[in-house]
């Protein structure tokens, strides 16, 4: 079995065994939803209005609930480690590792968000679009919070910084969204947007994940 | 070219209408500029009375 | 050519001796530069005749947000050559440059809020560079939580030094959209500078200031490395010889 397999198989394995983990922010992101309009109005003319953003900032809040510690169990049971001494790059491994991630993770979150657009009435056609810059963009957010997570490995009390660090890196993402799902809501042409937000989470997730194996290396490593 | 704009000092001072926010600015740069000076020399003197006390601590401990 | 010159910076205790000297210029040149400009600037220069008196903020305004911007670049220009030459006193001037720049960052934000107050009649718009500049700010607050996270300097510096490069690809990318999302919100509504034409008797002391505001960067930078250099290596042998000295 080569072992991109095994690792596969790890993670699912590992994904079976804690299932909470993956639950656990889907049941915040509905949580955070049903906040909205207890704070605002049950006005449904309203909710629809501001509906869209509303489920993006809490998928966003959610995904990094659960990427914030990505790579602390691995780390902290030696399996990074190993990782260096495999005859493949670290950021290949990195990379599916990340990939994995957002495949268990943070698809899972993607597909409940029709229910908490039914709930705070968005029209429909904007609710694709939220579903297609969710499926577009989380890449791009999954690897930067990963880089958080990667850089605050070494320190015991580093709390949610891996997280304040990352989130100013959201903005163009967060902004590209936003176009669309205004774009969405006029109901004008909105495939030039998507097309440049897919293009920035492709380029994020094949060089942040460089970034990310250097501060793997660096925790590891120690000094060299 | 080089013409003072006011009529007086106290003219300069007020700045009519805006220096309710003109010469806060002023003093708020002011205080940052000069609170980073401080804050540098005071990071300089403690590494050296850090030092020091760490040389007294192994003249005493060689004798 | 010689590259002495370049490895010089090597050594810690070179650039402390030489450091001192070029503080001392600094901070007098600065000193002198901005008590002129500044004085120009708020006293000499005409009035303007849409915004009054209030515009003369821009003489402390537009030099300190040029230099929030230019410190983040010159940290990157750090961490490469942290990254290539593994230089130690890189990393001493990211970690100088971050605190500086936080607070250079702070002024911008603080004394662009209040030229707005008279301007636009709020403190706060968000306007594309207020927002740049604050999501610049949180970058900086990144960097200086990072540093104080970890414990070890050589790894903390590390991964400073990712994080700036990361930053740096980003904040172009940034600055753009932030620039796009505020033309489809609102009109492009009054600039903070960028005026049409503007008189010589108005930009020369905004010059006189941005100098002085630069050189005034350097003077911090190089105080903070320099106590920054002395702490980290107080084990040195050179840094006992030079207190004990004293």
């Amino acid at each position: 079995m080569s072992i991109e397999k095994r690792m596969l198989a790890r993670e699912l394995k590992l994904a079976a065994a804690r299932p909470g983990d993956i639950f656990k922010p889907m049941w915040f992101l509905m949580l955070v939803i049903s906040m909205v309009p207890l704070a605002l109005s049950p006005d449904s003319v309203l909710l629809a209005d501001i509906g869209s953003a509303m489920i993006w900032v809490a998928t966003l809040l959610a995904l990094l609930l659960n990427t914030e510690h990505l790579f602390q169990s691995d780390f902290s049971d030696g399996v990074l480690e190993q990782w260096l001494f495999l005859d493949r790059p670290l950021a290949w491994l990195v990379g599916l590792k990340l990939i994995v991630h957002w495949l268990f993770h943070v698809v899972p979150l993607i597909c409940i968000t029709p229910i908490a657009g039914l709930m705070l009435s968005v029209p429909t056609d904007v609710l694709i679009a939220l579903l297609m810059t969710l499926v577009v963009a989380t890449p791009a957010l999954t690897c930067f919070s990963g880089l958080g997570a990667a850089l605050t490995l070494g320190s015991s009390r580093s709390g949610i910084l891996g997280v304040l660090v990352m989130m100013p890196l959201f903005v163009p993402v967060v902004i590209l969204a936003a176009g669309v799902l205004i774009r969405a809501t006029d109901g004008s042409e909105i495939l030039p947007l998507m097309a440049l937000l897919g293009a920035f989470s492709l380029v994020a997730a094949t060089l942040v994940p460089i970034a990310v194996s250097a501060a793997i290396r660096l925790n590891i490593g120690g000094s060299n | 070219m080089l013409e003072f704009q006011f009529e007086s000092l106290m003219a300069f001072l007020a700045m009519a209408p805006h220096g309710a926010y003109v010469w806060p600015v002023y003093i708020l740069g002011l205080l940052i500029l000069g609170g980073l000076t401080w804050v540098n020399l005071r990071q300089h003197r403690q590494a050296i009375r850090l030092i020091k006390r760490q040389l007294e601590r192994e003249e005493t401990h060689e004798s | 050519m010689s590259w002495r010159w370049f490895h010089q910076w090597g050594s810690p205790r070179w650039f402390y001796e030489r450091a001192g000297r070029w503080q001392l210029v600094c901070g007098w040149l600065a000193l002198i530069l901005l008590v002129v400009g500044s004085l120009w600037g708020l006293g000499f220069a005409p009035v303007d005749y849409q915004q009054g008196n209030s515009y003369r903020i821009i003489y402390l305004h537009v030099p300190v947000a040029f230099l929030a911007q230019a410190m983040y670049a010159a940290m990157a220009v750090c961490a490469v050559v942290l990254f290539v030459w593994k230089m130690k006193l890189a990393d001493v001037a990211m970690q100088a440059i971050a605190v500086t720049g936080l607070a250079f960052t702070v002024l911008s934000l603080v004394s662009g809020a209040v030229w707005g107050k008279p301007t636009w009649g709020t403190y706060w718009v968000w306007d594309a560079r207020l927002t740049s500049m604050l999501i610049l700010g949180f970058l900086y607050l990144g960097l200086i939580g990072l540093r104080a996270a970890i414990q070890d300097p050589d790894q903390a510096g590390k991964a400073c030094g990712i994080l700036v490069l990361v930053g740096v690809v980003n904040l172009p990318i940034i600055k753009y959209s932030v620039e796009w999302w505020n033309t489809l919100h609102q009109p492009a509504s009054l600039k903070l500078t960028e005026k049409p034409t503007m008189p010589a008797s108005m930009w020369m002391p905004l010059l006189v200031n941005i100098l002085g505001y630069y050189i005034a960067a350097a003077y911090l930078v190089l105080g903070s490395m320099r106590a920054i250099v002395i702490g980290r290596e107080r084990r040195a042998s050179w840094v006992k010889e030079l207190v004990g000295r004293a």
